[in-house]
C-alpha cells in the first residue's frame, strides 16, 4: 500500500466518532475502496513525475484549466444545488447538520476555482478570467461519476451523495497529497495547500453522513448504489455524452 | 477553520474565534470528553486544541477515538 494511502488512513478513515451500523457500513464500504485509491496514489505520482519531466509550464495550465472545468462556477453551482436540493423542505429538520455541511462546500468549491484561474491569470495564460468562458478545456467535465451522477441525487436519496462525498472526495486528498510529494512549484503547491484542508472536509462530510445516518437497510441501499456504480470501471472515464475525447 | 456540527446540541460544535484555533467547549452542553464525536470530523490539524495541555486533537489522539468513547455509547 502506498505509504500516503496508509498515513490518510490512520489519521482520517479510521477513527470514528459513533459505534452502530453506520460505522460498520462505512467501514465494509472502505474495504471495497481501497484498491482504488491505492491506484489513484500511485497514479498521481506518475503524473506528476510526468510533468516534471515535461520540460514545459503548459502543465500547470492544464492543471488550472482542468480544475477550473471541474471546480469552477459552472460545475460547483451546479454540483451544490444538487446536493443542497435533494432533501426536501420537510426533511431539513432531520438532516440540518448534513445541510449546513453542505451549504458550506458551496464556499469551498467556488473558491477552487479561484484559486484555478489565479495560477492561470499569475502564470500569464490567460489576463482575465472571463477568457475562460470561451475555453472548452475550462468548462469540459464529462465524467459520468461526476457530472452525471451528480446531477442525479435529487432524485435518489439524501443520503446518497454522501457515497460520493467519501468516494471522490477522499480521492481529492490524496491526489493533492501524492501532488504535494513530488511537484514544487510555487503556483501549483499554492493552489493545492489552499484547498486541501476543504477537500479533508468534504471527504468527512461523507463519514459523516454514513457514520451518523445510515444506520437501516433502506437508508444504505442508496449509498451502497452509489458505491456500487463508482467502482465500475468505466464509471470515471470521459464520456462522449458529456463531451469527453475518449 | 473547522465547520463540523453537533447534532447533539444541535448547534455549530466549535466556536469561530478570532484566532486560527478554536476552542472546545462552546456551550454549556457540550459534553466534552465525554463526547469526542466531533474531533473525528474536523479537517484541519490544529484547530482543536485541548485546554489543559494545548495540545491539538486534530487529528484525533487514539485515545480519544476507542470504541468506548464513540457515540452513542455501548451498552
Amino acid at each position: 500500500m502506498q505509504p500516503i494511502l496508509n498515513n490518510f488512513l490512520g489519521k482520517w478513515v479510521y477513527p470514528t466518532g459513533f459505534t452502530g451500523p453506520g460505522v460498520d457500513f462505512r467501514l465494509r464500504q472502505t474495504e471495497r475502496c481501497l484498491p482504488l485509491w491505492d491506484k489513484l496514489v500511485t497514479q498521481a505520482i506518475q503524473i506528476a513525475e510526468k510533468d516534471l519531466k515535461s520540460g514545459s509550464d503548459e502543465y500547470k495550465a492544464v492543471r488550472a484549466r482542468a480544475g477550473y472545468a471541474a471546480e469552477g462556477p459552472f460545475m460547483s453551482l451546479k454540483q451544490m444545488s444538487t446536493q443542497i436540493v435533494s432533501v426536501t423542505i420537510d426533511e431539513q429538520s432531520k438532516y440540518i447538520d448534513l445541510q449546513r455541511m453542505r451549504a458550506r462546500q458551496i464556499w469551498d468549491e467556488v473558491k477552487h476555482g479561484q484559486l484555478h484561474a489565479d495560477v492561470l491569470l499569475r502564470g500569464g495564460w490567460i489576463t482575465r478570467e472571463e477568457e475562460l468562458m470561451d475555453d472548452p478545456r475550462a468548462n469540459t467535465q464529462p465524467k459520468l461519476s461526476y457530472f452525471g451522477m451528480t446531477q442525479m441525487f435529487p432524485h435518489i436519496h439524501p443520503l446518497a451523495r454522501a457515497g460520493q462525498h467519501y468516494y471522490n472526495e477522499s480521492m481529492a486528498c490524496l491526489g493533492i497529497a501524492a501532488t504535494l510529494s513530488v511537484i514544487d512549484d510555487d503556483f501549483v503547491r499554492h493552489q493545492l495547500r489552499s484547498q486541501e484542508a476543504e477537500e479533508l472536509m468534504h471527504f468527512m462530510e461523507g463519514k459523516y453522513q454514513i457514520d451518523a445516518y445510515a444506520l437501516t437497510p433502506e437508508e444504505q441501499k442508496p449509498i451502497e448504489e452509489v458505491f456500487d456504480f463508482l467502482l465500475r470501471p468505466w464509471a470515471s472515464e470521459p464520456s462522449r455524452a458529456l463531451g469527453g475525447s475518449k | 477553520m473547522c465547520y463540523v456540527v453537533c447534532r447533539e446540541i444541535n448547534i455549530n460544535a466549535v466556536v469561530v474565534s478570532p484566532t486560527p484555533q478554536h476552542l472546545l467547549e462552546i456551550d454549556d452542553r457540550c459534553t466534552y470528553p465525554k463526547c469526542t464525536v466531533c474531533l473525528m470530523y474536523c479537517p484541519a490539524e490544529g484547530s482543536i486544541v485541548e485546554a489543559d495541555t494545548g495540545r491539538s486533537l486534530v487529528p484525533p489522539p487514539p485515545e480519544v477515538w476507542t470504541e468506548n468513547l464513540s457515540w452513542p455509547r455501548q451498552p
